[in-house]
């Protein structure tokens, strides 16, 4: 190799020593190279360059500064910005030594806050301006300027263009999942005949899918009033450890099986998903991980700690009971709960019909806290069977988590011939059952005004089956006020059931016989004032008469302190929205009484009593430690 | 014809050759065998040494080295044979091939450089990317890559800014 | 060392050599006797920051690896992935890949001409070739962002679509630059002086280049019709027609004549591909980021760059990370085994030539 060969030329290749100089045209013609500062070239629209950030849609979930490559993002908290749930005070900073300007963190924003945009120049002495918060105009108005006012001759990062968006999200591209693994459910046709529950049920697979879809930004650990450890117990059910998932969900929450059913999902409103997509199933997750494993005991081995030889008494064996009555017999204190029903569940137990939340499931959960140690006393009602005063003096410390167990009427003329809503349901889950007539008529816009539809609905399918029957509701609030929850509304509608928003009932109509013919009904002019407090407000001479021949009133409930003496009754404080008024730890203004659950919180829902059972079992643990008997 | 091929290798060697994907064969020789069977495979016509690596399997204290040949030929231009080979991580030892195929010169500098592999019989081995030595080499999995950028980076003060 | 040997350094900074990289000559005069090839200035541990970073966080930093044509090492990184993880990439990307990779082709040999050029000394055609190279480059800014390096082919697709008006600013810049061919070829390929200048230099035989691993030009120079994208064909080649064009000696003159070849073939596909182009979707969702989990096993992959065959060897171990990752670069054995040989017994004023017409590009051979 290497040797030079002079003068070997193949004879089909013309090369010629004049031919360049054809090339001399091109000195007439015009060059081609951009006078640069003086012709511009305008950037494609797709251009990466620096970045633009909306500090309102931005929800400081951090997932940019998670997947930058070169760590280049850091979340930075800002005092200025409120905290709410579902949004952190937090926003990035960017440091331009980094970044490499790939657009991997547009493509998992959720929001699609974060975008690039057509900049590309930053000139400057000091080098700690190339570290910046990304803003956009809308957060900046000083620093953006619209393109009279813009110089390319001071280009800067505190001096750029408005409105000069390029590589942006897409949510085609994105790099999360915008749909859930759809839930199979029974169909409305099939599942208005019977009591079978609603909710099939994901399987094996479509868990693992759906449970992939977790970005892990835990901004739904935030949201949910008990603080679970969401983005784990997920990412347990992803490898495909649905026990690993239990003992995590029950670090925080003793009632999987019945919170996986009814939860309120506070943390799938805040879930970063939700705003452009659909947001991840927490709650069937839930229920996906606590029906797999059939033996709770042999899975989370939990022992309580040594006896402290304390003694507490829980009255009511709802969600608040439930958990405090967890939480101090894992401390190692002994818990009696107290209940008028036959079984555990409280409010749950009589409340949501079957079809969403069948017995057998809250009999599994509190099985498995019955296990551990608790004493359960059912069909014992306090105030007859046994009463407070001896319960204050045998036990060291009370938690009453009684609820609402009361219905309210309308007590508009003829009321008493209508049915109470809790009556119903409760007559029909754990009673005799309820007749149930051919057009029934729902005072309510509530859940529990939709639960009662619902199974009345069943209940004149399977007791008139061939005949015309039809359920109604009337309710004061109108369809964008109605407190009842949206895929209870969708439900409901898909069955079958009529609604009649925006009527308040007047009066009970009475055929000769005596008995219901049909509600006279008036228009609602609004219903909240303009505090938002309850206060409506009605148009008297209009009118309609809706027919039926059964009503049941379902438009609220509230707590039966009955059992309480007078003279503690009075000691008992009350806030201004006439709930229970407790400390921080929980302890109402009777020394050693302590409450939580629907009777302290505005909420109303089972999260939140666990929420309150958490803060009073630290209050009811320091107030044991100090006692001495 | 590649079939009968697939049974000399797996009688003559007494091993087992896996099937990747179309067109992908592997095998894992022990490390005395590697010369006898590079030098049939040649004669076969796999006469192109794609690449020469390394692998640092330090749960099993081993390394593994790993040749990937092809050939030129119409044909069997697209099958790819991927021999493997074990050696232990205490005393890193092995045989060059230069022997048979000329061009794997760079590539086992490269890994003795970078594993600390040492090749017998290999005419050059010097620096071929790296300027000096280090204590572990550097693609070893206990090579701590932040401990060394700490070290040899942060422990060098910012220059003073002259006001 | 006789008393008449000089050992000198050729490089990093020389008017003939392109990227850093050197190489240390032993001359007796004006004839080589020895020569040493230095790599190692573009060494930034690619395979080692490759462990430590997941699937998708590796993606930005491949196009990194070669600089002058990052396309074809997203597409290799791309296609490994895919193979481990059993993705199926829908057809209309399939294209729009093929379509990237040989503008990509086309803007690197553009590049290889200025470099080839400027070094001989004939400016006017380097000076041309940057500007069309700079037209190439426009185009991948409308499609990618991105000019030098695109961060475009990903698993599972490309990144985004076609933009509107893609095609007839494609077509424009194809013709722009397919128009100027004859002007290219009186300029300079059909050169006297560039014929007296490269013919015979550099030579090597058929028999050599299969042995020292050569691949691409350096073997199509000689003779062998080995293209990948023939032999092994990946993405959309087996639906576009095109040629492969070869020369028989297998010195300068031929190396650079296959390249000007194969840039009229690639304006070719391109056409051809614009004209063919399916309609659906052009990215199948990978997993979430934060939690894919790749299953065990190895793979290698192949494509053909603009100078050879490029290849990864990838393993997986079950986890987020790759395990091991090695990068088969072409211009490895050409410049450090081939060009030592070819060196010796040719003058000092030719190494610049030799370097170029085999076309290695430093970055690739360090990582």
């Amino acid at each position: 190799m290497g040797s030079k060969a002079k003068g070997q030329k193949k004879t089909n290749e013309k090369t010629s020593i004049l031919s360049p100089f054809k090339a001399i045209k091109y000195l007439f013609k015009k060059p081609k190279t951009l006078r640069y500062p003086f012709e511009k070239k305008e950037p494609s629209p797709r251009l990466r360059g620096f970045h633009l950030n909306d500090w309102d849609e931005c929800t400081g979930c951090g997932n940019c500064a998670d997947i930058c490559p070169n760590e280049a993002i850091t979340m930075v908290e800002i005092p200025e910005i409120e905290v709410e749930p579902g949004k952190k005070n937090e926003r990035p900073k960017i440091d331009y030594g980094r970044c490499c300007y790939c657009g991997l963190c547009v493509d998992v924003c959720p929001t699609d806050s974060l975008r690039l945009s057509k900049d590309y120049l930053h000139i400057h002495f000091d080098p700690k301006t190339f570290t910046s918060f990304a803003k956009d105009e809308k957060s900046d108005s000083e620093h953006f300027l619209p393109e009279e006012e813009y110089s390319i001759f001071k280009a800067n990062l505190n001096h750029r263009k408005q409105n000069s968006d390029g590589f942006v999200s897409d949510l085609k591209y994105s790099l999360f999942e915008p749909e859930r693994v759809k839930m199979p459910y029974v169909p409305a046709d099939e599942r208005k005949l019977s009591f079978i529950e609603q909710v099939i049920g994901y399987s094996k697979e479509e868990a693992i899918m759906e449970a992939s879809r977790c970005l892990e930004c835990k901004l739904c650990e935030d949201a949910c009033p008990a603080h679970l450890k969401i983005s784990d117990y997920i990412k347990a059910i992803h490898e495909d450890e649905p026990e690993e998932s239990l003992k995590k969900i029950f670090e925080d929450n003793p009632i999987p099986s019945i919170c996986g059913r009814i939860c309120m999902k506070h943390c799938e409103d805040a879930c970063s998903l939700s705003i452009r997509g659909e947001p991840v199933a927490i709650r069937w997750l839930k229920r996906y991980a606590a029906d797999q494993v059939d033996d709770f005991q042999k899975a989370l081995r939990q022992k309580p700690a040594e006896s402290t030889g304390k003694k507490v008494a829980v009255i009511g064996a709802g969600s608040g009971g439930l958990s405090v009555a967890y939480f101090l017999t894992l401390k190692g204190h002994k818990v009696v709960i107290f209940d008028s029903l036959p079984g555990g569940g409280g409010m749950m137990r009589i409340g949501p019909p079957v079809y969403r939340l069948p017995t057998a499931s809250i009999d599994k959960d509190v099985d498995y806290i019955a296990s551990l140690g608790v004493e359960f006393r059912f069909n014992t009602t306090v105030g007859e069977d046994i009463t407070f005063e001896d319960i204050l003096e045998e036990y060291d410390a009370t938690y009453l988590g009684i609820g609402a167990t009361l219905s309210r009427s309308t007590k508009v003329k003829n009321a008493d011939k209508c049915m109470l809503g809790l009556d119903f349901l409760k007559e029909n889950k754990i009673g005799e059952g309820v007749k149930v007539g051919k057009e029934t008529i729902v005072i309510g816009g509530g859940n529990v005004a939709m639960d009662v539809a619902r199974e009345s609905l069943r209940l004149q399918h399977i007791q008139h089956p061939n005949e015309k029957t039809v359920t109604k509701t009337v309710s004061l609030e109108n369809w964008n006020e109605m407190p009842a929850t949206e895929e209870e509304i969708e439900d409901s509608k898909a069955e079958g059931i009529e609604f009649n928003p925006a009527w308040g009932p007047k009066e009970v109509v009475l055929d000769d016989k005596g008995k219901v013919k049909g509600l006279l009904c008036k228009k609602v002019k609004k219903v909240f004032d303009k505090q938002g407090r309850f206060s409506p407000e009605f148009y008297e001479e209009k009118t309609t008469l809706l027919e039926g021949d059964m009503i049941i009133e379902a438009i609220g409930q509230g707590p039966d302190f009955s059992f309480i003496p007078k003279q503690l009754m009075n000691k008992l404080e009350f806030t201004e929205r006439r709930k229970v008024k407790v400390d921080e730890g929980g302890q109402t203004s009777i020394p050693g009484v302590f409450a939580g659950g629907d009777i302290v919180n505005l909420n109303l829902d089972a999260v939140t009593a666990i929420a309150d059972a958490k803060v009073a079992t630290e209050g009811i643990d320091k107030l044991l430690k100090k006692t001495k008997r | 014809m590649n079939e009968s091929l697939k049974k000399k290798i797996e009688s003559d060697f007494k091993t087992s050759v896996e099937i990747l994907e179309k067109n992908r064969w592997t095998t894992t020789v022990k490390k005395d065998q590697v010369l006898d069977v590079l030098r049939f495979l040649r004669n076969k016509g796999f006469d192109h040494l794609a690449l020469i690596s390394c692998v640092d399997w330090i749960k099993e204290g081993e390394f593994e080295l790993i040749y990937i040949l092809s050939s030129y030929l119409a044909g069997k231009e697209r099958l790819h044979l991927i021999l493997k080979t074990r050696i232990s991580r205490k005393k890193p030892e092995f045989e060059t091939i230069i022997p048979i195929f000329e061009n794997a010169e760079p590539y086992e500098r490269e890994i003795h450089e970078l594993f600390g592999i040492n090749f017998n019989g290999h005419p050059r081995l010097e620096h071929l990317l790296l300027d000096r030595d280090y204590e572990i080499p550097p693609f070893r999995k206990d090579f701590d890559t932040r401990k060394y950028v700490k070290e040899t980076f942060e422990s060098i003060k910012p220059v003073e800014e002259e006001k | 060392m006789t008393e008449r040997e000089l050992e000198m350094y050729f490089g990093p900074q020389h008017m003939g050599m392109v990227g850093n990289f050197s190489i240390t000559l032993n001359v007796e005069g004006d004839r080589i006797l020895k020569a040493k090839a230095n790599p190692g200035y573009l060494h930034r541990g690619f395979e080692k920051l490759m462990e430590l970073r997941t699937w998708i966080q590796n993606f930005p930093l491949v196009c990194r690896v070669n600089v002058i044509e990052p396309h074809s090492m997203e597409m290799v990184y791309a296609m490994a992935v895919e193979k481990l993880a059993g993705i199926k990439v829908p057809s209309r990307a399939e294209y729009i890949r093929t379509l990237t990779l040989e503008l990509s082709r086309l803007a690197s040999h553009l590049f290889g001409c200025w470099a080839y050029a400027n070094m001989l000394g004939f400016d006017t055609i380097a000076q041309w070739a940057m500007y069309h190279r700079d037209l190439v480059l426009d185009l991948f800014e409308d499609l990618t962002g991105g000019r030098v390096y695109p961060i475009y082919i990903w698993p599972g697709g490309v990144r985004r679509d076609l933009p509107d008006g893609f095609k007839e600013k494609a077509l424009n810049t194809l013709h722009e630059i397919g128009g100027k061919i004859p002007d290219y070829d009186a300029t300079f390929f059909n050169n006297r002086l560039f014929y007296n200048r490269a013919k015979g230099i550099g030579r090597i035989s058929r028999k050599e280049a299969k042995n020292l691993g050569g691949t691409g030009q350096v073997l199509r120079g000689t003779g062998v019709k080995f293209d990948i994208r023939k032999v092994d064909p990946y993405s959309a080649y087996d639906k576009v027609d095109f040629e492969i064009p070869t020369r028989e000696d297998g010195d300068a003159y031929s190396r650079i004549w296959v390249i000007r070849d194969e840039m009229i073939q690639s304006v070719h596909i391109v056409m051809q591909c614009l004209e063919k182009m399916p309609s659906g979707k052009v990215y199948n969702r990978v997993p979430n980021p934060f939690k894919w989990k790749i299953p065990k096993g190895e793979t290698y992959v192949r494509v053909e760059s603009s100078r050879g065959e490029l290849g990864l060897y990838m393993i997986s171990n079950g986890g987020d990370k790759p395990y091991r990752v090695h990068f088969r670069t072409p211009s490895y054995p050409h410049g450090l085994t081939i060009l030592e040989k070819m060196l010796v017994g040719e003058s000092v004023a030719d190494v610049g030539n030799i370097m170029m017409s085999l076309y290695v590009v430093a970055p690739e051979i360090d990582r």
